[in-house]
């Protein structure tokens, strides 16, 4: 949940990385800690075995002065993506503000995929919240390997419903489309604060004319950092 | 959220449990790992690394107490050679964190947190009335179509 503070005029968001084993969450909080160049950032903590598999979470606060008047610290968070470890997943999800969820493009892993944003769904239901409230991004990351799953293929896999949301291609590991995800998950944060009123400030884009996306076609690979249309 | 008066009056109380505990630093922070208040000296430690792990630890300690049938254990110890840290649940998924040395002991310390924690409920529970009959923060600018936030 979004923190106020009017004495330091700081404001406080929680932003979770969600996804299955190995689907590049904490490579986008590594990617990120390098990117970043302006932000102010603070050291990136990892609790991981010795198999640099997240065991807890891991850990990245960014502060930017993006709201007037206020410093916005966003703190980015990855959950432990193995199975065995879901009640971990349902304590980091605690007082989340946003959620970019990331897809494995491998086809073999679309099965993992889906069981993960099912698995997402259920902890957000026993932490009192929901995707309808919280504003979420996708990524489909792993796009430069050359049997990956065509995006329309993903849209339709995740993204099929009548208010569909932002979805970027990414290559986590080389840092493509890492940064445009997250700005585009902190915008719809921060959109919440904005006197302007904004139909898309629970984190939906547009909604589709049709309450369904017809079965894709295969098709070539656009650029990863691309938002998918 | 909260205002000037409610961290004024927060800080306050830390401050004056500190002088009784002779603990070296305390903070007020949430169960989603936001630290919104602190009184005292930490050198040089990154205070949003440690609220993130403090707000991360107590959470798994929380779900130990419950497979034990416990509704909570309303305290973390960790004793260290030179540095200690106690973690107090309070009300309103918040914790006390209070970091302290040899200078003190983890009796006085844990004596005066049960004291403090009374009054930070009553401040937080204040805070909490006051934040649901505010309004939201409104701020002028479309941040979603603006430029990058991150950079």
């Amino acid at each position: 949940m979004a923190f106020i503070n009017y004495s330091s005029r700081e404001i406080q968001l929680k932003i979770v990385y969600y996804g299955a084993a190995l689907c590049g969450k904490t490579t986008n909080l590594v990617t990120l800690h390098k990117q970043i160049t302006h932000a102010q950032k603070g050291e990136l903590v990892s609790l991981a075995t010795d198999a640099d598999r997240t065991l807890f979470f891991d850990f990245l606060s960014l502060n930017t002065k993006t709201l007037p008047g206020f410093t916005t610290r966003f703190q980015l968070y990855t959950v432990p993506g193995q199975a065995i470890y879901n009640t971990t997943r349902q304590l980091v999800l605690k007082g989340v503000d946003g959620i970019i969820f990331c897809v494995d493009s491998h086809w073999e892993k679309m099965a993992d995929n889906v069981e993960s944003f099912a698995n997402l769904q259920e902890n957000l239901i026993e932490n009192h919240l929901s995707l309808v409230q919280i504003p979420y991004v996708l990524q489909y990351n792993k796009r430069d390997i050359p049997n990956a799953a065509p995006v329309n293929y993903l849209e339709f896999t995740f993204n099929n419903r009548a208010n569909r949301t932002l979805a970027f291609e990414a290559v986590a590991s080389t840092g493509a489309g890492v940064l445009e995800t997250l700005n585009a998950a902190a915008r719809l944060l921060l959109a919440k604060y904005s006197k302007t009123p904004n139909a898309n400030v629970t984190g939906l884009a547009q909604p589709n004319a049709a309450a369904t996306v017809p079965p894709p076609a295969d098709d070539p690979q656009a650029q990863p950092g691309k938002a998918v249309a | 959220m909260l205002t000037a008066e409610d961290q004024m009056a927060i800080e306050q109380k830390l401050a004056e449990f500190l002088t009784k505990s002779e603990a070296q630093w305390s903070a007020l922070v949430d169960k989603g790992g936001n630290l919104f208040a602190q009184c005292g000296e930490t050198g040089s430690l990154d205070l949003s690394i440690l609220s993130a792990l403090a707000a991360g630890s107590f959470a798994a300690t929380h779900e130990l107490a419950k497979r034990l049938g416990e509704s909570e254990f309303s305290a973390l110890y960790h004793e260290g050679h030179g540095q200690h840290i106690l973690m107090s649940a309070l009300h309103h998924e918040c914790l006390l964190v209070t970091i302290f040395g040899e200078k003190t002991n983890i009796g006085l310390v844990r004596f005066y947190s049960q004291q403090v924690t009374v009054i930070l409920n009553e401040l937080l529970k204040l805070a909490s009335e006051k934040e649901a009959t505010s309004g939201p923060l409104l701020l002028d600018g479309d941040f979603l179509n603006d430029k990058a936030a991150i950079t």
